[in-house]
């Protein structure tokens, strides 16, 4: 159990800063982000899931970004309070368009949410977290062509989804 | 077929990856999770805590088998068995003895209820006829008793308005001898008075004349 702890001390120290934002990307929220990321390092440190894994930092992101989604799921309505979203190239910083921006960051995290795990996560590591296909790949255990043909199918389904969602509010 | 375009969604996500958490909040939520785990080490585990079971279960057993030896080494010789029977019977005696004087008098009692309640009836009709002759004769006494009581007293009050009757008449009537008596003399009185005026007079005329 000791060595267990000093393994995930070890993962803090490298991935901890990397986990908590993407963690504040998928929620939004840095308050939430801390209470995930202590979830994620409490769940980490009971489950056998991790001496299996061959690649433990992939794991550690892909178990940050089921427990950021499942959240989601759980608070679909919850506001946007992140203070720290960069200023948007546009001229107008109007209150009323930042809340748009924020509005559509939230339809986005939402519509991500109704994605099988597995294009999720491609998802997530190829534009949230601007990773490359080879990299993905590699800790994905696939092949780059396969994770390319994800992200793409991935984000016509996403498109999909936001657009039925459009279609329903416009109703 | 969609209100968001590729390249909206690709900007979309674009935003999304270049949202950053403050240096701050990163560290608190690094200290707070090295804080949980420190802890945690000091917390057995579900794991930890099963396996903690059987050593518990294996220590109780034994603890049970310790007392059960002690407790049969430290037992006292075997017992007189004579000396138990007669203990054992006097006590069975003492106990049982109130035991059934107690029952035997409840029987007896139920006995005697049982018995008794066929003849409550006619006793209670009797009692009845016997207390209310007992009323008749106590009232008609009560009632000779009281008219002769009456009667008595009255025959005293009229005796004594009687005597009060003739000492009033005595005193009037003396009264009246005292009056008479007072009366006589004052006659008297003014005759002789008259008398000796009509003398005086009489003399006055004759020097006169």
């Amino acid at each position: 159990m000791k060595n267990r702890h000093k393994e995930l001390l070890g993962l803090l120290d490298t991935s901890g800063a990397e986990l908590f934002a993407l963690l504040t990307r998928l929620t939004l929220r840095e308050d939430i982000a801390e209470e995930l990321m202590q979830d994620l390092f409490i769940k980490l440190s009971h489950s056998k899931g991790l001496d299996k894994a061959t690649n433990r930092r992939a794991y550690a992101r892909k178990a940050a970004i089921n427990l950021a989604f499942d959240w989601r799921r759980s608070h679909r309505r919850a506001a946007l309070r992140l203070q720290r979203v960069r200023r948007q190239a546009s001229n107008d910083d109007s209150p009323l368009t930042q809340m748009m921006h924020s509005e559509e960051l939230r339809e986005t995290l939402d519509a991500l949410a109704q994605l099988k795990k597995a294009s999720r996560e491609a998802l997530v590591m190829r534009y949230i977290q601007q990773e490359s296909y080879d990299h993905i790949a590699e800790q994905m255990g696939k092949t780059s062509h396969q994770v390319r043909a994800m992200c793409s199918r991935a984000v016509q389904h996403l498109r999909r989804i936001v657009g039925s969602n459009h279609r329903h509010h416009n109703i | 077929m969609s209100n968001v375009d590729d390249n909206q969604l690709h900007d979309r996500l674009e935003r999304l990856s270049k949202i950053d958490p403050t240096k701050a909040a990163s560290d608190r939520a690094a200290k707070r999770v090295r804080d949980t785990l420190m802890n945690d080490e000091a917390i057995p585990s579900p794991g930890r805590r099963l396996l903690l079971i059987p050593k518990l279960a294996a220590a109780a057993v034994l603890l049970i088998g310790v007392a059960f030896l002690a407790g049969r080494l430290s037992a006292p010789e075997s017992v007189d068995v004579e000396v138990l029977q007669a203990n054992l019977e006097n006590s069975l005696k003492s106990s049982l003895e109130t035991t059934i004087r107690q029952e035997l008098l409840d029987e007896m009692e139920n006995r005697l209820q049982s018995a008794l309640a066929a003849e409550r009836n006619t006793l209670k009709q009797e009692l009845r006829q016997q207390v209310a002759h007992d009323l008749d004769v106590f009232a008609e006494k009560t009632l000779t008793a009281v008219g002769n009581m009456t009667d008595q007293r009255f025959m005293e009050f009229a005796r004594m308005v009687e005597a009060a009757r003739i000492k009033d008449r005595q005193r009037v009537a003396a009264a009246f001898e005292y009056m008479g008596s007072r009366f006589g003399d004052g006659l008297v009185t003014l005759a002789a008075q008259t008398n000796k005026r009509q003398g005086t007079n009489h003399n006055i005329g004759v020097e006169t004349n």
